[in-house]
Parts: structure tokens; C-alpha cells; sequence
């Protein structure tokens, strides 16, 4: 992922959702110069003492906020928009201002890197997926009524977002996806 | 199915019922329409939209006040409105909002996202007053420019709300623990109270599974609907009596000494459990069981600029809004404070504090941020006596 996003160092890397840190580590250990939006001031906290603890010596953006308000960030100020299992937590409406909000923040020739649960191919291979996350589901739902949901067309919902989808890749069973797409010439 | 929904729903209220975000035309609302937010708590979200069908409303569903939210849909009738649906993990509004689940954030997010903003020209919202405990409105109105106003408690007073040009008379601003909340609640709490029961006794001794079931059920009706009028020690009392019906129903059904030790043992987890004030936030406790019962409410006069936003929001009207030339809040009532917080979160000046009989004081950033656990606690940060909140 922080490969795709970051493919010399320098770039200038918008991470919408950090959690505790982990892919903000490989975004900086690659030389990203990285703006990062997380509404958990807990997780904030966890990703920054974790950032902390490495001393990389790059200073990275912090902002306590939604995903929601990348909107107020500058137009076409990102070489590449970071987002790690953030997408599966969003409601479709909130997905698609998300992403259109985030390809209006590339400069030209940026992409959107996103990494997500995906509902596997065919359907036969998604129904059993669903059948195996069940129990998962149910203590997420039960305890907080957790709302991750696999995504059924990520790629397509990039398109919608006026970007231009250029690979994707998949594992676990085609359950985890990575896809790359750049903004439209 | 419908029914069959609502049943196990209330059943079932302690787990999340959560349903889709997003913005529901109630009528036929224009871009004038009143826009109310609420949350995506499934059971209420439905007695709504089923009891507006036929009117004109928007309604942006974020987080609702759970007791009364069957209210909302007698509530709404006859009014043009939308109603904005924003993410509360499926919980109600006064334990979503207490909880973490339903902030600041959430709603920010809603009103962004959901396209209410394409389909109305003003930006005003109403949000469940219970919300004030999560949900800051000078902060929505910072992060995304609405303009949020704190409504009544129950939805049944909508209309008259909106009627009066958003003026709340007391008892709009007020919680209530009628007759029927204390049916719902002790359904709610009776129903798994009872699975349980059966479960554990049908593992011992079989025969007492459903007369013990229908004691938990009994159980919960009384806890709900006289444990606070027991004297004190009232838990102690309750569980001591709860405890004796279940020896005697296991004696009666010819239940051996084993049965009688494990009826025992249920009948004092299942007092302790009833008794337990969960959120810290009932009108039967007031509070939760650990170090932030000891809290009291604090108002510093000096930093007050009677604003009255802590007057808008206490659920139980400890503020008094003072007649003479000071015209600085009084908090009059402080005995009925239920340590919800929400004065603390809103007051946009830092005036009130939780404070403890040592002078400990937690700062109200803190309040803001950290919210309560299932268990009624919170992480806190205090300051010594005389340190600024």
C-alpha cells in the first residue's frame, strides 16, 4: 500500500483514517510528507505515540477530524489519498462524498490508494465469506453494532468519483482488496 | 413482520438495532422545511417514518432518545419536515450520545453527507436534547455551519416545540420515568433476565426453569416499578427478598441442595444485575457506581455570561433562570443532578465542572472527550483544588 501511494520520497500523502498507526508507518519510513485525519482521538493518540517511538524525523500533519471534512483541506494539494479499512465503516452516502471530496484533493496525476474488505468473486465465494464472517459480525454487532460492511464494487465506486480505476489486486481468498486509481486527465 | 420486529426489538433493546443513514422526506417537504436529525436506532426510526406516512417532513436520521422514541411518530404528525438519519451504532440517543456513539462527529458527518444540504436553503437543525450529552452544537457549527438547536426530550412534544418557535416549557426539557418506560425498561432487562434464568436452571435442575424464568420477569417489573420507592438499603432489600422467592420456588418444586445453592446464586446475580444503573444516567440511581458518583456539578458565577445553554439542556431543570439584576444561572436544583454532563459539554464559556467533596476537579475538555463505558465510568483527568477548569 505504502508503496503504491508513495512512489518517491517526498510525495505529498493525504491518510484519511490512521487507526493506530500502522500503514502511517510505512508511509513515512517511505518518505511521505503526510497530512493524517482520524476522528478517534484515542487512535490519534495511539498512531502518534507510534510515530513518536520511530524518530523518523519527518514531521507529519496531524488533524482530529472527520472524514467527512476533507473537504476542507486545499484542492490538489495530494500526490496520493490513503485509505485502509476506513471505506467497509462508511454508509454508501458518506463513501461516495468521501471519495469524490478526495479525488477533488489530487494534483494531477494523483491517485486514491484504497485498501478494504471486499465481497469475494463469484457469488458463491462471497456467501461463503458472509456465512465464515458471521461470527465476527455478530460479537461487532452485538457489542457496538459495529457497521463494517465488505464492499461489493469498489473499483466502480472510485469511477463514480470521477477517478479512473488502474489495478486492483486481491488476497485472502479475494476478501481484502487494494486498488489503485488515478484522477481523469 | 412488522410486529413480530417491534416485539423482539423491545425485547432485545439492550443489543444495537442499527438501520440506514441518510436523509427520509416525511410528505412533502420543501427547502423550507424544518430538518430534524435523529439516529439510526432501527426500532425508532421505524415507529416514525410508519406514523408519518401521509405527511410532509425531512428527517435526517441520527440518534434517538430511546424510551420515547415510539413517541416520534405521533409526534410528527401533520408536519412538513425532512429527518436526517446519522450513524449511532444503532443505540439510542441518551446512551449513544453519553457512550462515545453519537458526537460532534457523527453528526457533522450526517449533515455533509447525507444531501440535506442540496435540498434545503436554510441551515438550521433540531436534535434530540438528550444528544447534548455527545453532540456540541457551537462545535457542528464551527466543522460544518449548521446551526443546532437542542429540542424537546420526547418527540411527542415536537409540534408544540416547533409551534412556539423552538421555546421549551419545563416539563419539554424534562425526563420522565412513567408508567410505560418502566414496562419498557423492564421488559427490556426482564426478557434476556429470564433466558438466562432458564438456562442456568434447566442445566441444574429442570423443573424450576420456567417458574424461575417468570421470577426474573417479575423481578424486573418490580425493580422498575418499586425499587425506588423501597427504603434504603433498597438493593440489599430487593436481592434479599428476589433471593427468598427463588429458594422457596426451588424448595416447592422439590429442587435438592445443589438446586437450592445455584437458585441462590441466581437470584443475587440477578438483583445485583437489575439494581446495577448500567449507564449512570437513570432517573432511578443517578449516577454510576464508581468515583463519579461522588461528582457534584460545580458553577463558577465569575465565567458566567448567561448564555442559559446549561438551562436548555438539564434533563432534570436543576438550572433556574433568576429574576432579579444578576441575571447569572443559578443552579437551584443540584440535588437532582443525574451527572449526565451535557451542561458541561455545551457551556461555551467553561463555567460549570464536575468537582468532588475533595475539591478534585475534572475539567471539562475532558468531559467532552471521554465518555462513559457500559458501566457508567469514565477516564478522567482531574486537577488539584484551585486549578483552572
Amino acid at each position: 500500500m505504502a508503496l503504491a501511494a508513495v512512489p518517491a520520497p517526498g510525495a505529498r500523502v493525504l491518510e484519511i483514517g490512521c487507526g493506530s498507526g500502522a500503514v502511517t508507518e510505512r508511509l513515512v519510513e517511505r518518505g511521505a510528507q503526510l497530512t493524517v485525519v482520524e476522528q478517534n482521538p484515542e487512535m490519534l493518540r495511539a498512531a502518534q505515540t507510534r510515530l513518536a517511538a520511530k524518530d523518523s524525523g519527518t514531521a507529519v500533519e496531524w488533524l482530529e477530524q472527520t472524514a467527512s471534512e476533507v473537504d476542507a483541506l486545499g484542492h490538489a494539494a495530494f500526490d496520493a489519498v490513503v485509505l485502509s479499512l476506513v471505506l467497509s465503516e462508511m454508509s454508501a452516502s458518506e463513501r461516495s462524498f468521501v471519495l469524490r471530496e478526495s479525488a477533488q484533493r489530487l494534483a494531477p496525476h494523483g491517485r486514491v490508494v484504497a485498501a478494504d474488505e471486499v465481497l469475494p468473486i463469484p457469488r458463491i465465494h462471497a456467501g461463503l465469506f458472509r456465512l465464515l464472517r458471521a461470527p465476527q459480525a455478530l460479537a461487532g454487532w452485538l457489542l457496538v453494532g459495529s457497521v463494517s460492511r465488505p464492499l461489493a464494487d469498489l473499483p466502480g465506486e472510485l469511477e463514480r468519483a470521477g477517478l479512473d480505476p488502474r489495478s486492483e489486486e486481491r488476497w485472502l481468498a479475494g476478501s481484502l482488496a487494494l486498488c489503485v486509481a488515478e484522477i481523469r486527465p | 413482520m412488522s410486529s413480530v420486529r417491534d416485539a423482539l426489538q423491545m425485547a432485545f433493546r439492550l443489543v444495537p438495532w442499527p438501520t440506514e443513514t441518510g436523509v427520509r422526506a416525511i410528505g412533502n417537504p420543501d427547502e423550507w422545511s424544518p430538518v430534524l436529525v435523529t439516529g439510526n436506532y432501527d426500532l425508532s426510526v421505524r415507529r416514525v417514518v410508519a406514523a408519518l406516512e401521509g405527511l410532509d417532513a425531512w428527517l435526517v436520521v441520527a440518534a434517538l432518545e430511546g424510551l420515547d422514541a415510539w413517541l416520534v411518530v405521533a409526534a410528527l404528525e401533520g408536519l412538513d419536515a425532512w429527518l436526517v438519519v446519522a450513524p449511532s451504532s444503532g443505540i439510542n440517543v441518551w446512551c449513544a450520545a453519553s457512550g462515545g456513539h453519537f458526537g460532534t462527529s457523527q453528526v457533522v458527518t450526517a449533515l455533509k453527507t447525507s444531501g440535506i444540504a442540496e435540498r434545503v436553503r436554510h441551515r438550521r437543525a433540531i436534535l434530540p436534547q438528550l444528544a447534548a450529552t455527545g453532540v456540541r452544537a457551537r462545535d457542528v457549527m464551527r466543522r460544518c455551519g449548521w446551526r443546532t438547536r437542542f429540542g424537546p426530550v420526547r418527540a411527542e412534544d415536537l409540534p408544540a416545540y416547533l409551534d412556539a418557535d423552538g421555546k421549551k416549557t419545563d416539563a419539554m426539557r424534562c425526563v420522565s420515568f412513567d408508567a410505560r418506560e418502566r414496562l419498557e425498561m423492564a421488559v427490556m432487562s426482564g426478557v434476556p433476565a429470564a433466558l438466562l434464568a432458564a438456562g442456568l436452571a434447566a442445566l441444574v435442575h429442570p423443573p424450576f426453569a420456567l417458574p424461575l424464568a417468570g421470577l426474573a420477569l417479575i423481578a424486573a417489573i418490580a425493580c422498575y416499578g418499586v425499587y425506588d420507592r423501597l427504603p434504603q438499603p433498597r438493593r440489599a432489600l430487593f436481592t434479599a427478598g428476589l433471593a427468598a422467592s427463588a429458594l422457596a420456588i426451588t424448595a416447592f418444586s422439590g429442587g435438592g441442595t445443589a438446586a437450592l445453592l445455584t437458585a441462590a446464586s441466581a437470584a443475587v446475580l440477578l438483583g445485583a444485575g437489575l439494581t446495577f444503573d448500567y449507564s449512570g444516567s437513570t432517573p432511578i440511581e443517578g449516577g454510576s457506581h464508581f468515583e463519579e458518583r461522588a461528582w457534584h456539578v460545580v458553577l463558577d458565577k465569575e465565567r458566567c455570561e448567561s448564555l442559559y445553554t446549561c438551562w436548555e439542556v438539564c434533563p432534570e431543570a436543576c438550572f433556574e433562570k433568576p429574576t432579579g439584576e444578576d441575571r447569572r444561572i443559578e443552579l437551584a436544583r443540584e440535588d437532582r443532578c443525574v451527572r449526565c454532563g451535557a451542561c458541561i459539554v455545551q457551556c461555551a464559556l467553561d463555567a460549570l465542572a464536575f468537582q468532588n467533596d475533595a475539591g478534585d476537579r475534572v475539567p471539562p475538555a475532558t468531559i467532552r472527550r471521554y465518555k462513559l463505558n457500559l458501566l457508567g465510568q469514565r477516564k478522567i483527568e482531574r486537577t488539584s483544588p484551585g486549578a483552572p477548569a
